[in-house]
């Protein structure tokens, strides 16, 4: 048998945007039809929590000079959090299952290639993680905790919340043997990290020894940047948080598709 | 050309070698059948030929393309249905189609008509709204099938496609397989089922741990293993032991299955019986089973050092 030269297509160095895409759409188009469920993740939990802590214990808390009031420190936290919990669960939770129906394994048999999945699960990652930011911020805003022109940046920090959470999910799908082990990305990452990014509180008030493990945390760098947005200034810091970032979101990418490679391909 | 080409192709787990060394040839509008019980690597062959498992070692060709180096170009002529469905559980019977229509390529509104085209071909198309989980296992696996068809591939591989099916889904997914072999489309299978490869393969492969015994059609592979007839032998009354030493002695292979001594004619004829007493004999057409019987049987023993 002759091996057709003019036929050979590289596995790697190039990727079919359809197949982004197309998984892409089978997400959108698989939450639209939970439309209403859906809705209460955007809105109603986000919503009660927002209150809850810039009424209830924003009053408490009192003045914050700094940064107007304590619903204004604490809002663009908590958008940038809620974010979070959109783009951790898309990427280990939904992402473990679709692993167990096989979703993957059909989506291999058309001419697919495994970064191409991981960039589609990152995208659709970083959708639900703006659809919550665009949510959560506009009750903010309409409650005049958020400016209306933090708005677009807050949507660009949500990007990259998207591709970091996005990621650190996939690392757990790949990698969890059960459910149960899976349930560990919310319990040793989103939920500390809610609570200790500088979400709820300035860094400063914690403990010397811990402030340091703090500002590495990868939710930190995402709220500094939307406090920077929300309550300016953006100054030298964000941009130091900007490329810490980036390069998390650099890290995590190869990490994925190598560990979900060897999950999926036996 | 042969469609479908396997050179020395191995697939190994760690120490386990589920393919050890396979050759085959699957020309163009076959139906080609791995036949074997689990474990006999069937279904590692047809996981690499659709890309979702490395090859180990050897060479594994479609269409002239190496599976190795070319996996996307082998994928976009190959239709696949694995053994676990691969339904989309969020979306409806059409989505399904529609959304795999479009990853594979089609513009949405192609996606449409074809799902239409396939909906109508597998009697589904009264279904088409209903969710996945709502479908019969039958009529699950036949919109995988459905699902497999929407690029009209040149080559569709199954993977046991009637396993855990009741008996008349199983001959309604028969009868639409053979309808796509009119169609002169090629396809490679794998089954566990005599029946099932002796009534829609062309050609069978007989695979036991990891190696092909023998290959050809099925009243081929009858004839060179267990001749026109097979014997079954009841022993009612009768000493099995007494049985089992005048059948060696007479050197005619038997196999003891359940309560029945089944005595097959090796490449010959009917098999002459020494004399038994207070048996019950019974001459049926030698199948695929005792065929299999025979080589699974011979193949154990070449195991064995």
């Amino acid at each position: 048998m002759t091996m057709a030269a003019t036929t050979l297509v590289p596995e790697t160095g190039f990727i079919r945007w359809r197949s982004v895409h197309a998984i892409w759409w089978r997400h959108l188009l698989a939450l639209t039809r939970v439309w209403q469920v859906a809705l209460t993740w955007f809105v109603i939990e986000p919503v009660v929590v927002l209150l809850a802590v810039a009424l209830g214990i924003g009053r408490l808390v009192g003045e914050m000079e700094a940064y107007g009031s304590y619903a204004m420190f604490v809002a663009p936290g908590i958008v940038i959090g809620t974010a979070m919990f959109h783009a951790i669960f898309e990427c280990s939770w939904s992402t473990f299952e679709r692993i167990g129906q096989s979703y993957y394994e059909t989506a291999l048999t058309a001419p697919v290639t495994i970064p191409e999945i991981i960039l589609a699960e990152l995208s659709f990652a970083i959708t639900r993680a703006l659809l919550s930011t665009f949510a959560v911020a506009g009750f903010a805003i309409a409650f005049g905790w958020i400016p209306f022109v933090a708005l677009p940046g807050l949507l660009l920090v949500s990007v990259g919340v998207g591709l970091v959470f996005g990621g650190i999910g996939l690392l757990f799908a790949a990698l969890a043997p059960s459910m149960h082990a899976l349930s560990l990305v919310f319990t040793l990452v989103a939920t500390p990290l809610y609570f200790f990014s500088g979400t709820f509180f300035p860094i400063s008030v914690l403990p010397a020894w811990l402030q340091p493990v703090a500002w590495v945390a990868p939710l930190t760098p995402l709220v500094e940047l939307a406090r920077g947005f929300s309550v300016g200034p953006l100054g030298s810091t964000h941009l130091y948080c900007a490329l810490y970032v980036m390069a998390l979101a650099a890290l995590l990418y190869p990490l994925a598709v190598v560990l979900m490679r060897r999950r999926l391909m036996k | 050309m042969a469609v479908i080409e396997a050179r020395a192709l191995v697939k190994t787990f760690g120490a386990l070698r589920a393919v050890d060394g396979v050759d085959f040839r699957v020309e163009r509008g076959e139906t080609f059948g791995l036949l074997g019980p689990n474990g006999a690597g069937k279904t590692s062959i047809m996981r690499m030929l659709a890309g979702l498992s490395p090859i180990s070692g050897g060479q594994l060709f479609l269409s002239g393309l190496n599976v190795a180096e070319q996996s996307r170009a082998v994928r976009a002529r190959l239709g696949v249905v694995t053994q676990a469905d691969g339904l989309d559980g969020e979306l409806t019977v059409r989505q399904n189609l529609e959304v795999f229509g479009f990853l594979i390529g089609l513009s949405r509104r192609q996606a449409r008509a074809r799902a239409d085209e396939v909906l109508g071909f597998f009697r589904l198309r009264d279904r088409g709204d209903a969710e996945v989980d709502e479908l019969s296992g039958g009529m699950r696996r036949r919109l995988a099938i459905a699902r497999a068809l929407m690029g009209e591939p040149e080559v569709i591989i199954l993977d046991e496609p009637s396993t855990g099916l009741d008996p008349e889904s199983r001959i309604r997914v028969w009868e639409e397989l053979a309808e796509l072999k009119r169609a002169d489309v090629t396809l490679l299978m794998s089954t566990h089922y005599m029946d099932e490869a002796e009534t829609l393969c062309d050609r069978i492969a007989i695979m036991h741990s990891g190696r092909i015994l023998d290959e050809g059609s099925p009243p081929e592979l009858i004839k060179r293993h267990a001749g026109s007839a097979a014997l079954d032998i009841r022993p009612d009354g009768a000493s099995r032991e007494d049985i089992r030493s005048r059948l060696r002695a007479a050197g005619l292979p038997y196999r003891e299955v359940g309560a029945i001594i089944r005595v097959t004619g090796g490449n010959g004829g009917v098999p002459r019986l020494p004399a038994l007493e207070g048996v019950q004999v019974s001459e049926r057409a030698a199948n695929l089973e005792d065929v299999f019987l025979t080589l699974a049987g011979r193949g154990l023993q070449e195991d064995q050092p």
